[in-house]
C-alpha cells in the first residue's frame, strides 16, 4: 500500500514539475517580448528594458525560472503588474470565494450524481430511467453559461428570490450564501448531468454481479442493497470521472465568475488576461493546473481507499 | 417446514416450471437433480421469492404454515432475513469484495436480529467456528479476495446460518470446488442440517454429492419432476428413462478407459421447444404414441416414490392383466 502511495506521490510531484516548466516557457520563453506584450506595442524601447531590468528578464532564462520556482515554493509570486500589489495577496483575497464556489459545486454535482444515478439504474428500463437519463441528456448539451443566464432571469429578474450576481463578502453569511445558490447550481447541473450517466451504468454494471444477489438473499432492502452494496462498488468508475470533472469545474468557475461577477481568482484571470498581467496570469495558471493535478492524485489515493484489492498490488 | 404444492413458473414463451411439488421437513435434506435448463435453479429462486421480472408464477408454497404464494416482496422480504437462506455456485464472486468477511457475516446480525457491532462480532466468529473456517479470529478481518474456494464458500454458509434458518437453499454449492473441497463442504451441509434441525434443499447436477448429502431426491427434466424418490433408492433401481440415462452417463472409475461413457442424445431444448406432453419425449429413445401430446401422470414405485412416464403406466396394466 505505502508503495503504491509512494508511486502516485512521485507521479504527483514530477507532474507538478513538468507542469511549472510548460506554464513558465509558455509565458516566458515562447517568441514575443513579455515586456511588450505588458506595456503595449505603443511603448517606448527605454520603458520596456527598464521594465526588462525591473522583472528580471534580462538574466538567463535557467535562472530566471529557478527564481520564479523559489519564489512560488515561499509563496512569493511577485508584483501584479496592473494591480501593482503582490500577487499573493490577489490570491489570497480571491481565493476563498473560488475555493467556496468549487468546493459546493462539486458537493451539489456529486449528491444529485449519485441521487440521479442510482435511482435511475434502480429503476433500468421503467419510465424513471427514460426521464432521468432525458434531463441529464439536456444538462449535457446546455452550456454552463447560458444556463447561468437562464437561472438569473428566471429567479432573480422574475422571482426576485436570489441575487442576480456580485458577492456582499462574507461578513454577512446569509447574504453570501445567497449570492453562492445561483453559481453553485449553473456549475453543479452541468457536471452532474455526465455524473450521473456514468453513475447510473456504473451501477448496473455492478447489479449483475453475484455479491448482489446475496445480498438480496440476505433479506436485504433494495434500497440497502444499492446504497451500501452496489454504490461502494460502482465508486472506482465514479471517482474516476470526479477527478476528470474537478479540472472542467476549475475552469467552470472562470466563467461562472464572469457571469455573476463574483470576484474570485476565475475573474482575477480574465482581469489579468485583459489587462496583459504576465506575471499574474502565470501565477494563477500554475494554481489552477496544481489544483486540477492535486484532484487527480488524491484519485488515486481514492482507489486504495475504495478497493482493497489494489492495496496487495504493485502499480 | 416447507410444502409446495402445483407451482408453476410461465414465461411469455411458455411454462418453464410446471406442477412442482415438494416438501422439506425441519432436519430434512431434499436433492434436486437435473441438467442445465431442467428449471432447478428457477425452482430454488421462486422458493425465495427471487423470480426475475417477467415471470409469472402460480401455485402454492407454504412455509411453517404461512402461505407465501402471490406474497408481496416486503413478506419475502421478511422471509429471507429470517428463515430462508441461500448459498451459490460461485463463491468466487458471491461475497462483496470491498467488505472484510466478517462485516458481511455480521451484516444481517445487525440489522435483522438487531444485534450490537460487538456482539454481532462474536456471533459472527461462533458461526466461522461453526462451519470449519480455518484461523477463524484472523479470517474475520480478511477480504474475499485473500480466501481460498472452499474457505469462501464456507463465509457463505457462515452468512446463510446467521439468522437460524429453517430450510437451507444450496444451489450447487460444489460445482466450482475441487473434489476434495467439495466432499468437505457437503459433509458439513450434512452436520449442519442434523445438528441444526434444518431443512436443505441441494440442487445439483452431481450426482455422486446428492447421493452424499440427501435422503430424498427430486430428478428434474425440463421444468417438471419427473421421478422422486429415497436418494439410494432412486439411485440403484431409477424408474424413469431420464434418471436411468442421468446414471448411466455418470463417470466410474472401474470401467475407465474400456468403453465409451454412454451420453443421452442432444440437450435440453429450450422452453418454447419442449414438447407438451413428456418433456423428455424426443430424446427417450423408448417413445410410445401418447407421450409427445399426453402429459404423464406419476406412477408409484415404491411406498413414497414415484415417477411420470406413460410406459410404467403401460407396464404396469401389462403385468396386471
Amino acid at each position: 500500500m505505502s508503495y503504491f502511495i509512494a508511486r502516485r506521490l512521485a507521479g504527483f510531484l514530477l507532474t507538478l514539475w513538468a507542469v511549472s516548466v510548460v506554464v513558465f516557457a509558455v509565458m516566458n520563453v515562447l517568441p514575443g517580448d513579455p515586456a511588450l506584450t505588458i506595456l503595449g506595442i505603443d511603448s517606448t524601447e527605454e520603458a520596456r528594458a527598464a521594465l526588462r531590468a525591473r522583472l528580471g528578464l534580462d538574466q538567463p532564462v535557467v535562472l530566471r525560472y529557478l527564481d520564479w520556482v523559489a519564489g512560488a515554493l515561499r509563496g512569493d509570486f511577485g508584483t501584479s503588474f496592473s494591480f501593482g500589489v503582490p500577487v499573493s495577496g490577489l490570491i489570497g483575497e480571491r481565493l476563498p470565494l473560488t475555493f467556496s464556489l468549487a468546493l459546493s459545486g462539486m458537493v451539489v454535482t456529486v449528491i444529485l450524481a449519485l441521487v440521479l444515478g442510482i435511482t435511475a439504474a434502480a429503476r433500468h428500463g421503467r419510465p424513471g430511467d427514460w426521464g432521468i437519463m432525458l434531463l441529464s441528456q439536456m444538462g449535457i448539451a446546455i452550456p454552463a453559461f447560458w444556463l447561468s443566464m437562464l437561472l438569473v432571469l428566471l429567479f432573480a429578474v422574475r422571482l426576485r428570490w436570489l441575487p442576480p450576481g456580485g458577492f456582499p463578502g462574507w461578513g454577512d453569511p446569509i447574504a453570501a450564501l445567497r449570492s453562492l445558490v445561483l453559481p453553485t447550481a449553473a456549475l453543479a447541473l452541468v457536471q452532474s448531468a455526465v455524473l450521473a450517466r456514468v453513475t447510473r451504468s456504473a451501477a448496473l454494471e455492478v447489479m449483475r454481479l453475484d455479491f448482489v444477489r446475496t445480498a438480496r438473499a440476505s433479506g436485504f432492502g433494495s434500497r440497502h442493497v444499492l446504497w451500501r452494496h452496489v454504490l461502494p462498488n460502482a465508486l472506482v468508475p465514479i471517482v474516476t470521472i470526479v477527478g476528470l470533472q474537478f479540472a472542467g469545474l476549475v475552469t467552470g468557475t472562470i466563467v461562472i465568475e464572469n457571469v455573476f461577477y463574483l470576484p474570485g481568482l476565475g475573474r482575477l484571470l480574465f482581469q489579468s488576461i485583459a489587462n496583459r498581467d504576465l506575471i499574474t496570469v502565470q501565477a494563477l495558471v500554475m494554481l489552477f493546473a496544481t489544483l486540477v493535478v492535486t484532484a487527480n492524485f488524491l484519485v488515486d489515493i481514492a482507489y486504495v481507499i475504495i478497493d482493497p484489492r489494489l492495496r496487495g498490488a504493485r502499480g | 417446514m416447507i410444502e409446495v404444492e402445483g407451482l408453476s413458473i410461465t414465461s411469455a414463451a411458455g411454462p418453464i416450471l410446471r406442477d412442482v411439488r415438494l416438501h422439506v421437513a425441519a432436519g430434512e435434506r431434499l436433492g434436486v437433480v437435473g441438467e442445465s435448463g431442467s428449471g432447478k435453479t428457477l425452482l430454488a429462486m421462486s422458493l425465495m421469492g427471487m423470480v426475475p421480472d417477467g415471470l409469472h408464477v402460480t401455485g402454492s408454497i407454504r412455509i411453517d404454515g404461512a402461505e407465501m404464494g402471490g406474497a408481496d416482496e416486503a413478506a419475502w422480504r421478511r422471509l429471507r432475513a429470517r428463515r430462508v437462506a441461500m448459498i451459490f455456485q460461485e463463491p468466487m464472486s458471491a461475497l462483496n469484495p470491498l467488505r472484510r468477511v466478517g462485516d458481511t457475516v455480521a451484516e444481517p446480525l445487525i440489522r435483522h436480529l438487531g444485534l450490537s457491532p460487538r456482539a454481532a462480532r462474536d456471533k459472527a466468529l461462533a458461526l466461522f467456528e461453526e462451519t470449519g473456517i480455518l484461523g477463524p479470529e484472523r479470517r474475520l478481518s480478511q477480504y474475499p479476495h485473500q480466501l481460498s474456494g472452499g474457505q469462501r464458500q464456507r463465509v457463505l454458509i457462515a452468512l446463510a446460518l446467521a439468522c437460524d434458518p429453517e430450510l437451507l437453499i444450496a444451489d450447487e454449492p460444489t460445482t466450482a470446488l475441487d473434489a476434495n473441497v467439495a466432499l468437505r463442504i457437503t459433509r458439513l451441509l450434512v452436520r449442519l442440517a442434523r445438528e441444526r434441525r434444518m431443512g436443505l434443499l441441494f440442487i445439483s447436477h452431481d450426482l455422486a454429492a446428492v447421493s452424499r448429502t440427501t435422503e430424498r431426491l427430486m430428478v428434474m427434466y425440463g421444468g417438471d419432476v419427473v421421478e422422486t424418490g429415497a436418494t439410494a433408492e432412486v439411485l440403484r433401481a431409477p424408474a424413469h428413462p431420464y434418471t436411468v440415462g442421468l446414471l448411466a452417463a455418470r463417470p466410474s472409475l472401474a470401467a475407465h478407459g474400456k468403453r465409451r461413457l454412454p451420453t443421452i442424445p442432444g440437450s435440453v431444448p429450450p422452453p418454447q421447444e419442449l414438447p407438451r406432453g413428456c418433456r423428455f419425449s424426443g430424446r427417450c429413445g423408448q417413445e410410445i404414441a401418447r407421450c409427445a401430446d399426453e402429459r404423464p401422470q406419476p406412477v408409484a414405485t415404491a411406498p413414497g416414490s414415484w415417477a411420470a412416464c406413460h410406459l410404467l403406466r403401460a407396464r404396469a396394466k401389462g403385468a396386471g392383466a
